[in-house]
């Protein structure tokens, strides 16, 4: 279990932390690469969204893995998202269209193979990401 | 604790502005002061060598499509040479090999920017 400030530095820890999980596990470099981005990329927006305006906000991260897959559960207590009501993110339109932003999940769906997401009944957010190896 | 360093050289009607380390979003923000310094100095035709970046989240997208908009608004253009496979399966996943023009060196990135340019 990794416990993380919510700071902007602590998405780099998280990743070292997946990372080290992934090397235990025996899984492929490019799986954990993608697992990697998929937390960053969630403990962005925990910062970002979940946290905003508020200090002393906290992440808790924990990895489990079997034979073929690595299971990431990020615990935190910012405001409740619903990741199914984000809208999609243009990344078809040209140049001039194309949005600042807005692509953070969809690097995450992109990513992993297994979204699951539950509201903390204590408050926050229990997100889980699964990858699984292509070993 | 990540860092990144970013170093500008000037090749004549091509800057290139050579970038080493991981972006993410405690680090993207050295990334775009420098793409924003460059644009500010009139540096439009700008090459990213990106041979030494292991690592971008979408904050360094984000730093990247701005530089875009802000080069090839002003007659200019921002593109990259040697990115590396990682780097490369995010903007693959974002979708922005359909709009950022990559090369596999710096010496091919910047030929690829005319002389003399409209």
């Amino acid at each position: 279990m990794l416990h993380l400030d919510a700071r902007a530095e602590s998405p780099a820890a998280g990743r070292a932390f997946v990372e080290q999980a992934c090397r235990r596990a025996g899984v492929d470099a490019a799986s954990c690469f993608d697992l990697k981005l998929a937390v960053d990329e969630a403990c962005a927006n925990i910062i970002a969204h979940g946290y905003r305006g508020r200090s002393g906000g906290s992440i808790r991260i924990a990895c489990a893995s079997d034979e073929d897959s690595v299971r990431v559960t990020i615990v935190d207590r910012g405001r409740a998202f619903a990741p199914a009501d984000l809208p999609a993110a243009d990344v078809t339109s040209d140049w001039k269209e194309r949005p600042l932003g807005g692509l953070g999940w969809h690097l995450i769906r992109q990513s992993v193979d297994e979204i699951d997401y539950e509201p903390d009944p204590a408050g926050g957010n229990r997100l889980t990401l699964v990858k699984r190896s292509r070993k | 604790m990540t860092e990144i360093r970013t170093e500008v050289v000037d090749r004549g009607h091509v800057t290139v502005l050579r970038v080493v380390g991981s972006v993410d979003g405690a680090t993207a923000p050295a990334l775009v002061a420098a793409f924003r310094g460059a644009v500010a100095e009139g540096r439009i035709r700008i090459v990213g060598d990106f041979s030494g970046v292991d690592y971008t989240s979408s904050a360094g997208l984000r730093a990247l499509l701005e530089t875009v908009k802000e080069t090839r608004q002003r007659g200019g253009d921002l593109r990259l040479a040697s990115v590396q496979p990682d780097v490369r399966r995010v903007l693959d996943l974002a979708g922005f090999t359909g709009i950022l023009k990559l090369y596999g060196d710096v010496e091919e990135a910047v030929a690829s920017f005319p002389e003399t340019p409209a």
